[in-house]
């Protein structure tokens, strides 16, 4: 029994093979696919544009990238278990809006609460959970589905950064709401020490954490959790509510990086955000995905961003070829993985 | 036509899944105007012959000939060759639940269609009235049939086979849903058609039906016609138990493990297995004991093992344990691809998570070197062979995904085990390992529910029999009960 268990009872000869395909297999799985690609991208980039390559600009694409990070991971808790959330958009443009018009006097813009700044941070994230909040609950007790219950919430939300607003954008909202996007600590911009940190603490969760593995249970097959005895619903409610958060985070370090709360933050973000998911090997049926593939695929779109900006593409040209090399990678991703693994999965 | 000569004749029909021979070389005719009843224990292959002859599944060997058309099988389809010939209702509606009554009952019949094949809504709805009016059925034409009741459905389903004009029905198990009136208005509309030449095949678990519906007797055991063609008139219900089992007495292996003293480990009071009913149940389990829960698909038995094990909410009543908390529950539920293990997940995953809680730590991060020790010991207990514990369980075959199933129920070291038709599409070799695992658990003091439609499996097992019908609790065998009392039982004569 405990040979076959081990598998290694198997003749020499296919040994060699067969360690090889496992490498392959582990490769894959464990969302490293990609990163044979950023590095030869690095180094065309290298080549090609001599800015490239400079410690300053490898920092700046870092930081430009922790919003998207952070809203990738936050979308990668519902796209595990194979749910979607449009609105994390809206909450990246919302949260920190409605913390900067509590702290701004009226005479900027405000509501005139006039809120010390640290209690920003306190409404950002506050909104940004009670969103989440709400979109669990939409989808365990109402029973929508996700993907029009926060298509509405989006909508909604970007009407809402209007309204709180006034249409007008928000300046200088606070030195604590906006510390975390602007501030540098030995020499590294805060916000890419917050995306980090989050990274690994959450990639350990996905990996280790009991609520990690009932997230890829729910995501793998929902009855089965269900009979294995997990509780489903919180799950998935609770997969909202952290979604929620981080990309109320993400939203405050957008805010804190451009020093001011704009009515247009986060417009577009969402679908960066699935891009970098499915690059890094996200599946969108749920059950599959990790950490280092995901930052994987925020680091590829970054990059690619910086380079055609650097390579003095016009700026036409940088949205069109961002969406043809998004489609490559998913290729590539999808491939690997069926090839790997022998599982076919829906993306 | 010539109607001495039979309307369906097959020959030398044979059917292989996987490794399992289903049919082997069966033959099987139908005179006109004649209700030929099919009768077998579970797995005797009933429902696969009636699955050839409409093509639902291709026969691997034989001819087939219905009315006129003719067809030599050959593993490829042909249903379509002989769909004018012949309606399949089975076990289960299949009825689109977003149309209406009409649009179910006439989806692509000629009848109500017009130029360029465009439907009439007018006719099909007269007519749909009409036949509903004559079944004396109390629903409207436009109703959904999704809305309707189980028994209705089924009737419905009947009814679209009946109207689309063919010479031979096939009935399998058409009752088990219906109501005894119900039943009575299908028997007399059986009797009226067959007056009028059209043939029936009738698969039924209930003899007494047999004996008052059918003409003929046909008798299938392990894939083999052991009865051919026999008048239901010379025929009793002890001699038809008798050839339904066969020679070979199952080897009663069952071992009684109980410790009859013991406070039961879990009881159900008064639970409802029903949204809307009055009947309450009472059942409890003891340390040791394999009790099996037996009766008809629907009648009960399913909904009372889900709310055993906590995964459904007794509609009135209460489930407890011995003391105030209730104990830990391991469950095997029915369908291991629907929602027994997760495919893409690893062997190691999945047992896992059938015990987050207890291998993981303060903060709740997973101990890995425990996990690797309890997964491993789980997967040597149930016989999981993997070509390592990180193989994806897609890619294992049945029989060892099933014995994951069972490792991950047992996962978090659970009181009782709840294993819903716990080898079900499992080889003989696994089946034997799971008998001997349950076996196993009981003698450590486990108590083990197992809902069965196997008589085999029950009468290895269960220590004690319990038949749940209609929501009820209808009869009990314990002890040393023969396999002829478990088959009458669960026939519906007993």
């Amino acid at each position: 029994m405990s040979t076959a268990m081990t598998g290694q009872a198997k003749p020499g000869q296919e040994a060699g093979r067969s360690r090889l395909a496992a490498f392959g297999s582990a490769f894959v799985s464990g969302g490293y696919t990609m990163y044979p690609v950023l590095a030869l991208l690095v180094l065309v980039g290298a080549i090609v544009a001599p800015n490239f390559a400079t410690g300053i600009n490898l920092i700046n694409i870092l930081e430009q990238v922790s919003v998207l990070g952070l809203t990738t991971i936050g979308l990668t808790f519902v796209v595990l278990i194979g749910r979607l959330d449009l609105s994390l958009e809206g909450i990246v443009g919302f949260a920190p809006m409605l913390a900067a018009v509590c702290l701004v006097p009226a005479t900027a813009g405000g509501f005139g609460f006039e809120l010390p700044s640290w209690m920003g941070l306190v409404v950002a994230l506050g909104t940004a959970g009670l969103i989440g909040y709400f979109n669990g609950f939409m989808v365990v007790r109402v029973g929508l589905n996700p993907f029009i219950s926060t298509l509405g919430l989006l909508v909604l939300l970007r009407g809402g950064v209007l309204i709180v607003s006034n249409g007008r954008s928000i300046y200088s909202p606070g030195p604590a709401l906006t510390y975390l996007g602007s501030a540098k600590l030995f020499g590294l911009p805060v916000s890419v020490l917050v995306f980090a940190f989050v990274a690994i603490a959450i990639g350990l969760v996905f990996k280790y954490h009991r609520y990690g593995r009932a997230l890829y249970a729910i995501g793998g097959n929902e009855d089965a959790a269900r009979a294995a005895g997990i509780n489903v619903d919180r799950v998935i409610w609770s997969a909202f509510v952290y979604a929620g958060l981080l990309a109320g985070l993400a939203g405050v370090l957008m805010t804190g990086r451009l020093d001011s709360a704009v009515t247009t933050q986060g417009q577009g973000i969402i679908f960066s955000a699935f891009a970098a998911a499915v690059i890094g090997g996200v599946s969108l049926g749920g059950g599959r995905g990790t950490m280092v593939g995901l930052v994987s695929g925020v680091l590829l779109i970054g990059v690619i961003n910086n380079l055609l900006t650097l390579a003095q593409v016009p700026s036409f040209y940088v949205q069109a070829s961002t969406g043809a090399v998004i489609i490559v990678a998913a290729v590539l991703t999808t491939v690997a993985s069926r090839r790997s693994s022998g599982v076919r999965t829906r993306t | 036509m010539d109607i001495t000569r039979p309307i369906v004749e097959m020959r030398n029909i044979s059917k292989t899944f996987g490794s399992t021979k289903a049919l082997k070389g069966v033959d099987f005719t139908v005179m006109h105007g004649e209700v030929h009843a099919l009768l077998g224990r579970n797995g005797a292959g009933k429902s696969t012959l009636v699955s050839t002859m409409s093509g639902l599944v291709a026969s691997d060997t034989g001819t087939i000939r219905i009315a006129k058309t003719e067809v030599t099988a050959n593993g490829q389809p042909y249903a379509a060759k002989i769909r004018d010939d012949i309606a399949h209702v089975q076990q289960t509606p299949q009825l689109f639940n977003l149309l209406t009554v009409a649009e179910n009952l006439f989806l692509e019949n000629a009848v109500v269609q017009k130029k360029f094949g465009i439907v009439s809504h007018k006719r099909m709805l007269d007519k749909a009235s009409a036949l509903l009016q004559k079944w004396n059925i109390n629903i409207r034409a436009e109703a959904l049939a999704g809305e309707l009741s189980a028994g209705t459905r089924q009737l419905l389903e009947i009814m679209k086979a009946l109207c689309r004009g063919v010479p031979v029905i096939i009935l399998d198990e058409p009752t088990a849903a219906l109501s005894n009136a119900e039943k009575r208005m299908l028997f007399e509309q059986v009797k009226a058609l067959k007056a009028l030449g059209i043939s029936f095949i009738y698969i039924s678990h209930h003899l007494d039906e047999v004996f008052e519906v059918a003409d003929t007797v046909t008798i299938l055991r392990d894939g083999l016609v052991v009865k051919e063609r026999e008048k239901v008139s010379n025929l009793t219900v002890e001699l038809i138990a008798d050839l339904m089992m066969g020679e070979k007495t199952a080897r009663s292996v069952r071992v009684d493990h109980t410790q009859a003293e013991a406070p039961p480990l879990l009881r159900a009071k008064g639970v409802g297995l029903y949204p809307v009913t009055d009947a309450g149940v009472d059942f409890h389990i003891q340390p040791g004991e394999i009790v099996a829960l037996a009766g008809p698909v629907g009648g009960g038995k399913e909904a009372l093992a889900m709310m055993l094990a906590g995964q459904l909410t007794p509609y009135k009543g209460k489930i407890s344990g011995s003391n105030e908390t209730l104990p830990t529950i391991g469950l095997v539920p029915t369908d291991r691809h629907a929602s027994g293990y997760v495919g893409i997940l690893g062997v190691r995953e999945n047992v896992a998570i059938g015990g987050l809680e207890l291998l993981s730590g303060r903060f709740g991060f997973i101990k890995l070197d425990k996990e690797a020790a309890h997964v491993g010991g789980l997967a040597r207990q149930t016989n999981v062979i993997a070509s390592s514990l990180e193989q994806a369980v897609s890619q294992l075959s049945g029989g060892n995904q099933q014995k994951v199933v069972f490792a991950r129920a047992l996962c978090q070291n659970p009181q009782v085990i709840v294993a819903l038709s716990p080898t079900r599409g499992v080889d003989v070799g696994a089946k034997e390992q799971l008998y001997a695992l349950l076996r196993d658990l009981a003698s450590r003091g486990l108590g083990v529910v197992v809902v069965s439609d196997e008589e085999d499996e029950i009468a290895q097992l269960a220590n004690r029999v319990v038949t749940v019908f209609e929501g009820k609790i209808t009869g009990e065998l314990r002890g040393d009960y023969t396999m002829k009392d478990l088959i009458l039982r669960m026939e519906g004569v007993a």
